[in-house]
């Protein structure tokens, strides 16, 4: 899906991802949607949980390749 | 950088009673599925790490400075991150865990069980799971029962201790955590033994407790292993009787509770072989036999004042009067179908592991071997 920006945080362990993520979408427009890219696999929890928490939206997410992929939209 | 605390370091201080106020800053679903415990009771909180980034004022004003924190998470990073956060904040002596919770999942504890001269006996306790192995040893050699899959444990144990592993044993094809037989077989070479009923259709190789034989340790003597067939909890299921004094039960006799029969979709038919077990195999034993069983459930009732988990079986048929005083098959049958619950849809992956029929990546393995086991029949005795 349409996307206004990229991070990957592939190699990345706790806390990196969520860390790296809500720095780069903190300087995004609200609703804008960054996707975000990651092999440690406690990060499917904890970017949904995240999101939740702070008032983003995880509207998409996916596998493949050992990879794992989340599209945020950025809260108002 | 802050300084860490190992997961031996983390069961010593809870069972000293150490002042200490653990954070765990995983998130909230990861914390309520499976988290720390151990002999005594613990001041334990749970604020995510990812509230220290959105708002770490926020989430350090929620801690008092006055006390002393340990951080936990799931691998180590996030408590690092949080342990210098609350350093930067003025919190004195943070440390955080080493190897997080998949390092606490692993860790046991051995403790020794007095016995008359002449051998040890150890238990080797996991409070991650709460789940018990346990040592026999005798004249440089020792017989591990249940090992669990952190194999290195056991080899540097009887590295430590100038002894080698002889024999291992299964009481039962484990649903609930990763076995370290198979793999401490092959590391060792000690004899593998496992029962038929359980371990028929597996890919390991073994040899096949014979219901009624007493395995001895090389040289013929120290104490004898008697095998007892015990089928209920699974097809398989097998308890050692050691010395005539100490029964290895696995999932068949809890301090409190007995292992559930309804882990094999054969609720009905496991549970008669079970109740047949217990009335003709199990309480047909003496009084003053010491139970050592494969699991607990809540150290407050389960545990000695050493904080071995471990009663004799006179105490535990009395702890337990609402399964032992049932006298008709059917009543203990009602029993069983009326505590059921379902199982972790992980247990059925786990057996095909145990029994050679899978073998997945080591994180994966990790993975699926955490959390607290589920296999008594009821969570409270009566
Ligand atoms: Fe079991």
């Amino acid at each position: 899906m349409a996307h206004d920006d990229e991070i990957d945080c592939s190699g990345m362990n706790c806390p990196l991802p969520v860390l790296k993520t809500k720095m780069k979408i903190d300087g995004m427009a609200a609703g804008s949607t960054l996707k975000v890219i990651t092999t440690d696999p406690g990060s499917c929890q904890d970017i949904p949980a995240w999101a939740n928490r702070v008032g983003h939206e995880v509207v998409e997410t996916g596998e493949g390749d050992g990879k794992f992929w989340f599209m945020v939209k950025r809260g108002e | 950088m802050s300084a860490s605390f190992t997961a031996e370091e983390l069961f010593q201080w809870i069972e000293e009673g150490r002042d200490y106020v653990y954070l765990d800053v995983r998130g909230e679903e990861d914390h309520a599925r499976f988290s720390i415990e151990g002999p005594s009771e613990i001041t334990l909180l749970n604020i995510p790490y990812y509230d220290f980034m959105e708002d770490p004022e926020g989430a350090v004003a929620q801690l008092d400075p006055s006390s002393t924190y340990r951080t936990i998470c799931a691998k180590q990073g996030s408590a690092m991150f949080v342990a210098e956060v609350l350093g930067e904040a003025g919190f004195e002596d943070v440390r955080w865990l080493e190897g997080g919770m998949t390092g606490w999942g692993q860790v046991l504890i051995p403790k020794r069980i007095s016995t008359p001269e002449g051998y040890e006996l150890w238990q080797f306790n996991r409070p991650g799971k709460a789940s018990c192995s346990y040592g026999l040893v005798h004249e440089g050699q020792m017989m591990v029962f249940d090992p669990s899959r952190n194999a290195d444990f056991y080899t540097s144990f009887a590295e430590a201790h100038g002894v080698r592993i002889t024999h291992l044993f299964e009481t039962h094809l484990q649903a609930d955590y990763v076995s370290g037989g198979a793999s401490l077989a092959a590391a060792t070479g000690a004899t593998y033994h496992a029962h038929d009923g359980d371990f028929a259709s597996s890919t390991l190789s073994y040899t096949s407790v014979v219901d009624g034989a007493t395995v001895s340790f090389e040289g013929g003597r120290g104490p004898g292993v008697l095998c007892t067939h015990a089928p209920g909890h699974t097809p398989g299921s097998t308890v050692y009787l050691i010395d005539e004094r100490y029964m290895v039960s696995g999932d068949t006799v809890f301090i409190v509770s007995v292992g559930r029969p309804d882990l094999g979709k054969k609720v009905v038919e496991w549970a008669k072989q079970l109740y047949a077990t217990l009335k003709e195999r199990i309480c047909t034993l003496p009084d003053a036999l010491m139970v050592l069983p494969g699991h607990y459930t809540d150290w407050g009732t389960e545990a000695t004042e050493d904080h071995l988990i471990m009663n004799d079986f006179g105490t535990i048929k009395a702890l337990n009067e609402s399964i032992y005083g049932l006298d008709r098959e059917e009543d203990f049958i009602a029993y069983i179908v009326d505590n059921m619950r379902d199982q972790p849809e992980v247990y059925n992956t786990i057996r095909q592991v145990n029994a050679g029929l899978l073998s997945p990546a080591a994180e994966e393995l990790d993975t699926m071997d955490l959390g607290k086991n589920e296999c008594a029949a009821s969570h409270m005795a009566a």
